[in-house]
């Protein structure tokens, strides 16, 4: 079958375009995540004043990325601490014992 | 078994945003007149009475702005014509009424009607012609988009109609849960398109599993590298944003996003998997609709086992109850697969319940609990145990074709 041609958007980028009610949505539903995440990761982001696709993708790819971010710390946060209380064992040191009597 | 069956690892769901059935593949009756499209017999009456018809004048931009309305007031609208008696009938005439709803503008309120010719989608209609393209999918409910994209994800949307947020997890666990949860281990990723566009419905699993997610670049590698999971779930851009990469156009055909960009996705993904040989062979690709985004349609959407939960008179918005219990307006659906036949139609009813419903039954059998509306939801792959019926069975060609098409992106 030959080869068939999609074209390409002419002119389709606006950064600028006011958001749709699908983004504001999400930002909402990011914006309830986003305030469970620690403080110093919140975006502190007015997301009512967000009004453009740009400004909105701005605030989802914060929020995701911060959302990543949280579970990247607490999962290296758990294996430090695996590390750490196994460690502890096995750096146990071992009470020189007492030598014996001889009777 | 069937070796298309017999060979099939993957499962992999893109789905689009908010056009319907008519607008995007209306055009090929035409071509084929088992395709249910659009024909001259169709209308819709605008507030002036008079009788508009659909017509191939569609724009791949511009032209539906305002968002045309798709809440469920506005999709009762268009389904019942304006008729809110206790016996009402579907029959799809306040398309043009609704949309004039929102500018008051007789002229610009006939755009509603308006649909895409052939050679303006040499994607989608490719696809829908060369493999198998659903007479009867539609959206999960006659609603907007968060609800309809929940029914993809667990089966039902926990009884809401509306864009809220969903509190989910329980009794009814997302398709990514139960197979990375099964013995044996089975492996599933949502791939969003970036960190700017995200993820669209579930944020819940967002912010508690962010490891199921992954970018479509992502996507792209893993299909290079045949490392993609046993089901997948693509999700587009929604956003024009600037990136690393430079202008990233919104692809997800979401009016008044451009259509063309949506295309160009389509066969990106289509592609992916086409040019790795051993993908090729083992995946079977569903591209399908959200909802219909208030476009018009002329199919009636039937009536549908009852989900469990209801949704108060209050939260529908039109003074009536709803019971989860007739679908909504119907929208695109295509499954691609070498091992289907060029130019299957199918005329069977799906809804997006039956994307939990088909990859639960393949990839894990039995399972419970799902929803009402999952357990009867139709499945477009077989079970792959014995005896597998013929007649259902999609993938059924004995040996793997070799004369699919190619797009230049």
């Amino acid at each position: 079958m030959a080869l068939i041609h999609v074209p390409r958007p002419q002119n389709a980028w606006n950064p600028n375009r006011p958001i749709n009610a699908l983004l504001k949505s999400q930002i909402v539903h990011l914006h309830e995540a986003e305030l469970k995440l620690p403080v110093m990761l919140q975006t502190g982001i007015y997301i009512n004043a967000i009004k453009t696709e740009s400004e909105a993708a701005d605030y989802v790819r914060q929020v995701t990325e911060a959302i990543h971010a949280a579970h990247q710390a607490a999962t290296a946060k758990r294996a430090r601490s695996r590390v750490r209380r196994t460690g502890k064992v096995r750096t146990k040191k071992k009470r020189p014992s007492k030598p014996r009597r001889e009777t | 078994m069937p070796p298309g069956l017999d060979n099939l690892r993957h499962i992999v769901v893109l789905m689009m945003e908010n056009r319907s059935f008519d607008h995007m593949l209306g055009s090929l009756t035409a071509v084929n007149p088992q395709i249910d499209g659009v024909t001259n017999q169709l209308s819709n009456p605008d507030t002036t009475g008079a009788l508009v018809k659909p017509q191939a004048l569609a724009e791949f931009q511009g032209q539906l702005d305002p968002d045309p309305d798709h809440h469920f007031p506005a999709v009762d609208l268009q389904i019942f014509g304006g008729d809110t008696s206790p016996n009402r009938v579907a029959n799809m005439q306040g398309f043009v009424k609704s949309y004039f709803n929102q500018q008051k503008d007789v002229g610009h309120s006939q755009k509603i009607m308006y649909y895409f010719a052939q050679n303006q989608l040499p994607v989608l209609t490719t696809l829908a012609l060369e493999f198998a393209v659903f007479n009867r999918w539609f959206a999960s409910i006659p609603g907007p988009t968060i609800c309809n994209r929940a029914f993809a994800h667990y089966g039902t949307s926990f009884g809401r109609v509306d864009m809220n947020l969903l509190y989910v997890n329980e009794p009814f666990k997302s398709i990514y849960d139960r197979l990375i949860n099964a013995t044996p281990k089975h492996t599933s990723k949502l791939y969003y398109y970036d960190t700017a566009s995200s993820t669209m419905e579930i944020t819940n699993l967002l912010q508690n599993q962010p490891e199921l997610f992954g970018t479509y670049q992502q996507f792209l590698d893993d299909c290079k590298t045949g490392n993609l999971p046993d089901y997948s779930f693509v999700e587009p851009n929604y956003s024009d944003h600037d990136s690393d990469n430079g202008e990233e156009v919104a692809s997800d055909q979401h009016p008044d996003h451009n259509v063309q960009a949506g295309e160009l996705f389509i066969a990106s993904v289509y592609k992916a998997i086409k040019q790795n040989a051993n993908l090729w062979q083992s995946t079977a690709l569903l591209v399908v609709y959200d909802e219909h985004g208030g476009i018009y349609d002329h199919v009636a959407p039937p009536a549908c086992t009852p989900d469990q939960f209801q949704a108060s008179p209050n939260d529908t918005g039109t003074g009536m109850p709803f019971a989860f219990d007739r679908l909504g307006v119907r929208v695109p659906a295509i499954l691609i697969s070498p091992w289907i036949p060029k130019g299957t139609i199918v005329n069977r009813v799906f809804d997006h319940a039956s994307i939990p419903g088909t990859v639960t039954k393949f990839l894990l059998g039995d399972y419970s609990p799902r929803s009402p509306r999952e357990t009867s939801a139709d499945v477009f792959i077989e079970p792959n145990a014995a005896p597998v019926d013929p007649a259902r069975n999609l993938l059924s060609l004995d040996t793997m074709r070799t004369d699919c098409p190619d797009f230049d992106v």
